[in-house]
């Protein structure tokens, strides 16, 4: 039980995947110029990566080394399709809003880097543990991002005005510069709490992103996990 | 030897499962789906070039065979009499093809106007004719003839948009020939 909160939990804070593996950019960029875009892109990924961790780890014994990354984008890609599918028929405008980025969650480093360096390797119920976790994690901070730059760039939150009177907004928030500032920013403010939270432990501070090698899969280095 | 099977076997497996699983998805969303695409994106044009109607105009449409192709038709109904219909043409623009949705008053046999419902034109130039200053000329324009200014008719193109208008008209044209052969039938459907 403490094994199967510990892998959920990773995904929440001390593994963040936008913001401390630094994976998954291209969405978190791309789709958080609202609020409620991010968090709709988040749930699409929880469910693909969910399940497609369950999937791969129920199938990793019978998966041919060989041929596994081409098993697990088969997987992955399914599933996607599924999501989009289902998208287009129950939540219509937000497939008009997230345009190609649903396809796009197929090549999401976050979803082949957690079959390979998790799902392959552990049980289906640790799978979803991490997958749910990594899903989740991923929502709260396109979430955060989206709502920071909504509030910004328009001065709503979800469609609500929160702004004071003749505030003005940032437009420039909204849009792709703006994606790259406020990340920018975001991560700055990461690597300082988590530098603070090293000298209190008497550890050095942190060097590059705290990139867990195991979760990218890219090299001979994926085995570490 | 025994590798190499192993390897076709899963990989053909994972694959005929997932294209049948995903099959059978799309068959079953198909109907859903068709719904959500028309409210969503024909909808919005609908509304803007039918007359005043107190019936459902997605919900009654009806599709009808012209020449070589199907054309669905969006009745406005207005106290049990048909008001307006609309319904969907296209002409090549500069980007691809231009989704016109264009709407016929049947008494008056006049247009109740025009709406863009995708189009892939220049942003700021080409997409202009989906703005209210270029749709408005068609609002109560007659049918009997629909040409640009520069071909002797009195449509007033883009200025420097000249594919996207000529598109843009081409497929009213299209749809003023639909309506003429349809418009007699329209009566018997709908009334």
């Amino acid at each position: 039980m403490n094994r199967l909160w510990k892998e959920f939990s990773k995904g929440l804070w001390k593994d963040l995947p936008p913001f401390k593996l630094v994976l998954g950019l291209c969405p978190v960029l791309a789709v958080t110029n609202t609020a409620n875009n991010g968090l709709g892109m988040g749930v699409a990924v929880i469910f693909v990566l969910t399940l497609s961790n369950f999937v791969v780890a129920l199938l990793r014994k019978i998966i041919p080394p060989k041929v596994r990354i081409a098993c697990f984008i088969a997987i992955s890609a399914s599933l996607v399709v599924a999501v989009e599918l289902l998208m287009q028929a129950f939540a219509y405008p937000l497939y008009q809003q997230l345009g190609i980025f649903v396809p796009l969650i197929v090549v999401n480093c976050i979803i082949l880097g957690r079959a390979e360096a998790f799902a392959s390797k552990n049980s289906p119920l640790l799978a979803i543990a991490d997958g749910l976790g990594m899903g989740i994690g991923f929502t709260m901070s396109l979430t955060f991002l989206g709502g920071l730059r909504e509030l910004l760039g328009t001065g709503q939150l979800f469609g609500v005005h929160m702004a004071w009177e003749g505030f003005e907004p940032f437009g420039i928030m909204v849009e792709a510069p703006g994606a790259f500032v406020s990340l920018g920013i975001v991560l700055a403010i990461m690597t300082f709490v988590e530098n603070i939270q090293r000298k209190r432990k008497g550890l050095a501070a942190v060097q590059s992103a705290t990139h867990d090698c195991g979760s990218c899969g890219g090299c001979s280095n994926a085995t570490k996990s | 030897m025994k590798e190499m099977i192993k390897m076709m076997v899963v990989l053909s497996l994972i694959c005929g499962i997932s294209g049948a699983t995903l099959a059978a998805l799309k068959e079953t969303t198909a109907p859903i789906i068709e719904e959500q695409v028309l409210t969503y994106v024909q909808a919005p044009a609908i509304e803007s070039v039918l007359n005043e109607y107190d019936n459902n105009p997605i919900k009654d449409r009806k599709k009808f065979d012209v020449d070589d192709q199907t054309v669905t038709v969006f009745p406005a109904i207005s106290n049990g009499k048909l008001t307006s219909v609309a319904f969907e043409t296209s002409g090549k623009g500069y980007g691809g093809n231009i989704g016109v949705m264009v709407g016929f008053d049947v008494n008056t046999m006049t247009l109740s106007g025009i709406g863009i419902t995708t189009m892939k034109e220049t942003p700021g130039l080409g997409s202009r004719v989906a703005g209210h200053g270029y749709t408005t000329q068609f609002k109560g324009h007659s049918i009997d003839s629909m040409k640009l200014k520069k071909n002797g008719g009195d449509i007033d193109a883009v200025a420097g948009a000249t594919i996207s208008s000529t598109g843009t008209v081409s497929a009213v044209q299209d749809a003023i020939n639909i309506f003429n052969t349809l418009k007699t039938q329209f009566a018997g459907d709908w009334s």
